[in-house]
């Protein structure tokens, strides 16, 4: 036996948080920003680099990974190290964990403005970075089992059990979601197309919310909270079940981000009960936080801390409320596409990762360098210009995305659109749209206020390590076992909560094929198997027998290896079958044409400009939405689309049968000036496309990168693209100068027109086929066209 | 379900963790989402109870369809009256001004789309040969369908504050397109 001194990498801790406060204030800037534009569209600058869709996803990017992301690291670094009471494995580790993860915020900083994008959510960074967050997740997972594998303490806290989740899982969703193949060191192509895109990226989407905003900062409240507050957590049993529930059901629930899509019923189903599942694993990690502080409510008085850190958990409790609630296919109906979801994700934002972050600071930064906090009424002053800006963001986002989906829906007593001008709908909301970017520039004041707070603590007090010091046992000879114990990894697999959540779970798979009466009997027996469950796991608990919990959490290879198992399962069984399911068959119609060379090059500019981030491209079952924008859209004719466009917000209106609505002319009038053909409209000027050429000569290597990915280009195809592209582009260009317009027909701009022209169509620049059946007669009503070309 | 066992189940870091009983309340939200999701998916996909998402637009659709079959099909003869209904005309050109200015112009002088204040016309002037392009458009042209999204009754109006248009030859308007209307 003897003593052994530990000093903590502090330093690492450091670094982290001085990077997520700077790009904390970068972020919410850019975030202001991006709502000061959609209120006045003047505040765009004209320029490409400062557009609102090329600004918002730097935004998303910017307060997620860079902000959230250190602030992340910077918790899980002080946190692991003393709760395993050992120093980080690698200090190299750390140093290039720490460097990796900022230069890549830089390169995503830099590409972002460019128009270097994927176009997929919180993933739009390309393959190159992409890569390069790979590889500094990977170090970082070393850094972490390594420490883990050294670490001085048995078993693992419940905070670690986060850190584990959080690990394995954004390591698997990155990796499937950003599968791609590159056409340049700037651009690639998903290889995912169409419904399987649009699953992959929201199961990716959901999940990063999941994993990288939630899980890792429910560890560093069960780390921070009790600390500061000086009590006990208040049950460790709530613990093990909200993880293990949050871990395995949060997976499913990525399709409640595409209910009422082309994506499969069974699939929207899914992600709908598991959402609403989830409602309850989320509030024990709330409890858990509250209760901590039972009996010692007056504390909240005096510490800014504790305020900060309990005011994040309660908006926890309310988002994940407010996300099962939405995740409701009627609720979503209203909601989706609208301010209410833009609403409900900054109430976890700001409301829990910025005001964890803010408690989470508050007591490090005194502590990281050995002084007392500059001022604690400062920190009061944030707390409440924080709270009041998040209240104020809620409520207009709320009454904006109800006003809205209720405009969107309303209808004359004739059962047509009492709103027929899209433009109406938002100017209804503007008013909310200045109340947000107030609220949202108090928040950011607040924010701002915190940094300097704790930039004077820091200079008044010198950077200390901290240290602990700890008695190694010697590896003692085990007292002789009466009976030799099975190894540990038989115990770990014949766990009874093991063997009994396999059983239950293989069981309720059948329910995915059953008929009425063998479901029944499924049912019949998930409900004996969990009775059953319960009595065995109760009469061991009073037998006083170990736990097969605490025998894992013994165990980090185990441990892990279960964690990753609970969140491949939902994975699996939603992405496999739609991915394994043979799209290129129409499930009801005519599948879409592959784009002509010249649409696939406008295809890229609209990803490029990232018109997605105000645009769908997804008409859902309602009559109110087919009788503004047309036929609902169906699965097939998305096939070919690498990526998908479909989009989860109408600023503006939906554009997926845009095509052949007006004349070329009126979209090259509204790219120039959105307000010549669409007065009050926000969206801003895109003049630079009349002037920027395409590349001519990617053409073919575009059809011929498409051809790899399954699209059925020839290879005569592949060698006419050249040719074909200019003369599509010539007749554009002709019809143009005919009225009066002149652009070069490799410009930007008839690149763009001929892919929004194609929307919702064949490629225009073929002989239409053949009509299968006569045009509908003129006088039928228009929802009953669209059921016909629906079924 | 009361236990004797200690509240404390360990310390980790000073982090005392207790063992406390999950509240009632919140084992009955779990439960209860639980059930719920079991009925749910069993009522949608094995007993296949409800009609599916198409289904259900296909019956709504139906219903709208039922209500807009109520409407009297335009005319000649009821164009021209509604072009003499001061009422109807201020909601057509309402309408007009909202959808079809932008491209019109506000006094139909012709933008983007032709003059539709001279004596030429591409596809007719007499009042049913306007309501058709209106309502069902002219995809080739660029003219939307807007029978779609306006309602019939809306586009009859358009169409009769059009007819007033007609002939008044609005300043600068854009040169004609189309053939001269035969009087």
């Amino acid at each position: 036996m003897h003593q052994q001194r530990i000093i903590y990498d502090d330093t690492t801790v450091r670094r982290f948080i001085i990077a997520s406060v700077l790009f904390g204030i970068v972020g919410m800037a850019v975030g202001a920003l991006v709502a000061s534009q959609l209120a006045w569209w003047q505040a765009n600058l004209g320029i490409p680099y400062t557009t609102y869709s090329r600004l918002r996803p730097l935004h998303t990017n910017a307060v997620i990974f860079a902000f959230v992301g250190n602030m992340m690291f910077a918790g899980i670094y002080y946190s692991t190290q003393r709760l395993l009471k050992t120093r980080m494995a690698s200090d190299l580790l750390s140093k290039i964990h720490f460097w990796g993860w900022q230069l890549i915020i830089v390169a995503a900083a830099i590409s972002l403005p460019l128009g270097i994008t994927t176009s997929k959510e919180y993933a739009e960074l390309e393959w190159p970075i992409d890569v390069a967050i790979a590889v500094i997740w990977v170090v970082f997972a070393i850094n972490f089992f390594w420490t883990l594998a050294r670490r001085h303490e048995k078993n693992l806290y419940v905070a670690i059990w986060f850190y584990i989740a959080t690990i394995v899982t954004v390591a698997v969703l990155h990796i499937v979601n950003s599968l791609a193949l590159p056409l340049s060191g700037v651009k690639s192509y998903s290889v995912f197309a169409g419904v399987q895109d649009a699953l992959v990226q929201w199961w990716y989407g959901h999940n990063a919310v999941a994993f990288f905003l939630t899980t890792p900062i429910l560890g560093i409240m069960y780390y921070f909270l009790p600390k500061a507050a000086e009590r006990p957590v208040y049950s460790y049993r709530l613990s093990i079940i909200h993880f293990w529930a949050l871990v395995f059901i949060y997976i499913w629930a990525g399709p409640h981000h595409l209910l009422y899509t082309a994506l499969p019923d069974w699939a929207q189903s899914l992600g709908m009960i598991f959402s609403v599942m989830l409602w309850a694993p989320s509030w024990g990690g709330m409890l858990n936080g509250l209760l901590t502080l039972k009996g010692a409510w007056y504390k909240l008085r005096e510490d800014p801390v504790l305020k900060f850190l309990i005011a994040g958990v309660t908006f926890y409790g309310m988002a994940t409320f407010e996300g099962p609630l939405l995740s409701i296919k009627s609720v979503s109906a209203l909601g989706h596409y609208t301010d209410w979801i833009v609403g409900h994700v900054h109430s976890g934002a700001l409301g829990w990762n910025g005001f964890m972050a803010a408690g989470m600071f508050y007591w490090l930064v005194p502590r990281l360098y050995g002084t007392k906090l500059h001022s604690p009424k400062a920190a009061d002053a944030h707390f409440w210009l924080g709270t009041v800006g998040i209240l104020l963001y809620m409520v207009s986002m709320w009454i904006s995305g109800v006003t809205q989906g209720l405009m969107w829906r309303a209808a004359n007593p004739d059962g047509t659109l009492l709103y027929p001008n899209f433009v109406e709908t938002l100017l209804a909301i503007r008013p909310m749209y200045i109340v947000r970017f107030a609220g949202g520039s108090m928040y950011l004041v607040g924010f701002i206020m915190m940094a300097w707070n704790l930039w004077k603590t820091a200079r008044a007090g010198k950077a200390v390590d901290g240290e602990a010091t700890i008695v190694v046992e010697p590896p003692a000879a085990a007292p002789a076992p009466t009976r030799a114990p099975a190894p540990g990894w038989v115990q770990v697999v014949t766990g009874r909560p093991l063997v009994f959540a396999i059983a239950i779970l293989t069981v309720t798979m059948f329910l995915g094929w059953a008929k009425p009466v063998r479901a029944v009997v499924l049912l019949g027996a998930i409900i004996v198997l969990g009775e059953f469950a319960w009595i065995v796991t109760r009469r061991d608990r009073e037998a006083g027998r170990p736990s097969w919990f605490g025998l894992i959490e013994g165990r980090p290879l185990a441990f892990t290896v279960l964690t990753l198992i609970a969140i491949l399962i939902g994975g699996v069984a939603e992405l496999l079958p739609t991915i394994m399911l043979k799209q290129a068959v129409p499930a009801h119609g005519q599948a879409q044409a592959p784009y002509s060379p010249l649409e696939l090059q406008g295809r890229d500019l609209y990803v490029r400009e990232g018109c997605y981030t105000c645009h769908s491209q997804m008409i859902r079952p309602f009559v109110a939405e087919t009788q503004r924008y047309g036929d609902v859209s169906r699965a097939e004719e998305f096939i070919y689309d690498h990526p998908f466009q479909w989009g989860s917000k109408r600023t503006g209106p939906d554009l997926h049968r845009l095509g052949g609505k007006y004349p070329n002319l009126w979209h090259y009038t509204h790219m120039m000036d959105p307000r010549a053909t669409s007065p009050g409209s926000n969206m801003p000027p895109y003049p630079w496309l009349a002037e920027q050429r395409i590349v001519v000569k990617d053409a073919p290597k575009k059809l011929a990168l498409m051809q790899r990915l399954g699209v059925p280009y020839s290879n005569a195809d592949v060698d006419g693209a050249e040719a074909r592209q200019r003369s599509q582009a010539e007749g554009i260009t002709a019809d143009l100068a005919a009225q009066g317009v002149q652009v070069a027909w490799d410009s930007e701009m008839v690149a763009i027109i001929s892919y929004l022209q194609r929307l919702g169509r064949g490629p225009q620049d073929l002989p239409a086929p053949p009509e299968k059946s006569p045009a509908p007669p003129a006088r039928l009503p228009a929802a009953t066209i669209a059921i016909e070309e629906g079924r | 379900m009361s236990s004797d066992k200690s509240l404390l189940h360990s310390v980790y870091d000073g982090i005392e963790e207790h063992d406390n009983h999950l509240p009632n309340w919140w084992l009955f939200i779990l439960w209860t989402s639980i059930v719920f999701s079991a009925g749910y998916w069993f009522w949608y996909h094995i007993a296949e109870a409800g009609p599916g998402q198409l289904g259900e637009y296909a019956a709504e659709a139906a219903e709208v369809a039922k209500r807009a079959s109520g409407n009297t099909p335009a005319s000649d003869d009821i164009l021209l009256a509604l072009a003499r209904d001061p009422a109807s005309l201020d909601s057509g050109k309402q309408v007009f001004q909202a959808n079809c200015a932008a491209c019109h112009g506000a006094q139909g002088q012709g933008l983007i789309g032709p003059n539709l204040t001279d004596a030429y016309w591409m596809h007719g002037g007499g009042p049913m040969a306007i309501h058709k392009v209106v309502a069902d458009g002219v995809v080739a042209k660029g003219m939307p369908a807007w029978e779609r999204t306006l309602g019939a009754e809306r586009v009859k109006a358009v169409t009769a504050y059009l007819l007033t248009l007609k002939g008044t030859d609005a300043p600068g308007g854009k040169a004609p397109q189309g053939e001269p209307e035969q009087p």
